[in-house]
């Protein structure tokens, strides 16, 4: 039994793994950390596995726990931060898909994203990942007003960033 | 910005991000190492808590200054203080286990953050409850000093030395350094709690509020 549940976890974790890979992109800045950060991740949702029903996907039940877990649970340890060599990796964009100009306001965009809050990246990531604001709401604990309150500040913010 | 984003958004989705892909055996490993998460560090933290200071009356040095109390006279009082304290740490765990078992990861963030600090501040009440004790039971040993009417009896080790200090002069001795060694102390305990667990909730209490002060 519980090695049929491991093996089931397991499966759907590595079939469904970029999305923690993304979150801990979003919240950490080196290799070590995102490295660190995923397996908290996996822990806690290994731990929280046995709760999961089926009726919901398991990557939807997936952002909860990833993103709890990188906002509230995870406690960051104290590195020699190397951004510029993790993020030229991380963020590295096909060039043969984008033009120049595009592929320029990508990486401006990303590093903007980047120097947002906690929260605030929330809401990006579940905004980028195409997630409406019922569902934003509900997995921030805000109500749905605020949470587009909120996602229009934080386009203030990213345009401040981007246009000092 | 709007279309930035989108154009983000849409960079976003196509991702596939450029890091090495675990392996199934990779994440088999992951699921059964230790978590290192803020709520298990919050239980290790209250367990010792609770325990520490209890644990140190087993220690025989502890308990021969024990005998202390019995020369000034204040046993009594102190066994009664003692009997009460228990009663309200044996609260104060189970409310802590309570709070503690509520804690969800599935719950969702705000929720989550609301928990963790209301279990939080349980161990801070207890805390605060155990730090008012020492002091309780150092003003209990201060006032024992003061009504004791033969002092000296108290150090029978030092009664060569003490014969020359007039009795008033030994009291007045006495107390004060047992009430800077009792705020010390105190202050001691206190401030090394508070900032170990300042450290340890900084950042959830920045998200806390974060998301508590949407005012629209």
């Amino acid at each position: 039994m519980n090695k049929d549940l491991e093996h089931k976890f397991v499966t759907e974790l590595q079939d469904n793994q970029n999305i923690v890979h993304k979150v801990c992109t979003l919240y950490t800045n080196d290799r070590d950390s995102h490295n660190d950060l995923f397996q908290e991740i996996t822990i806690q949702l290994w731990k929280a596995y046995p709760k999961f029903r089926g009726d919901a996907k398991f990557s939807t039940w997936m952002y909860r726990v990833a993103l709890n877990t990188a906002i509230t649970l995870y406690r960051k340890r104290k590195r020699r931060i190397d951004t510029a060599d993790y993020e030229s990796i991380i963020f590295r964009i096909k060039a043969e898909e984008y033009d120049e100009t595009e592929e320029l306001q990508l990486k401006l965009m990303y590093k903007a994203v980047k120097q947002l809050n906690d929260v605030d990246k929330a809401l990006v990531f579940l905004y980028l990942e195409d997630k409406n604001y019922a569902e934003i709401s509900e997995t921030l604990g805000i109500t749905e007003v605020n949470a587009r309150v909120k996602m229009n500040r934080i386009k203030t913010k990213l345009r401040t960033i981007l246009n000092p | 910005m709007t279309d930035e984003l989108e154009l983000l958004k849409r960079d976003w989705q196509k991702k596939e991000f450029d890091v090495p892909k675990l392996s199934y055996e990779e994440i088999h490993k992951m699921i059964w190492k230790k978590s290192s998460s803020i709520v298990k560090w919050i239980l290790i933290i209250s367990i010792l808590e609770f325990t520490v200071p209890h644990l140190l009356y087993l220690l025989p040095s502890m308990r021969e200054g024990m005998e202390i109390y019995d020369k000034i006279g204040i046993s009594k009082y102190l066994l009664i203080l003692s009997g009460f304290t228990y009663l309200i740490a044996f609260y104060f765990i189970f409310q802590f286990y309570k709070r503690f078992k509520e804690i969800s990861v599935l719950d969702n963030s705000k929720n989550l953050m609301k928990k963790i600090i209301k279990t939080r501040k349980t161990v801070k009440h207890y805390v605060i409850f155990s730090l008012s004790m020492i002091m309780v039971t150092i003003i209990m040993m201060v006032i024992g000093v003061y009504l004791n009417d033969n002092i000296i009896l108290a150090f029978p080790e030092l009664k060569d030395s003490l014969e020359n200090i007039s009795q008033e002069k030994l009291k007045i001795t006495i107390m004060l350094s047992i009430g800077i060694f009792g705020i010390v102390l105190t202050l001691a305990m206190g401030g090394i709690y508070f900032l170990l667990y300042g450290l340890l909730l900084r950042k959830l209490k920045q998200n806390y509020s974060e998301l508590r002060h949407l005012a629209v």
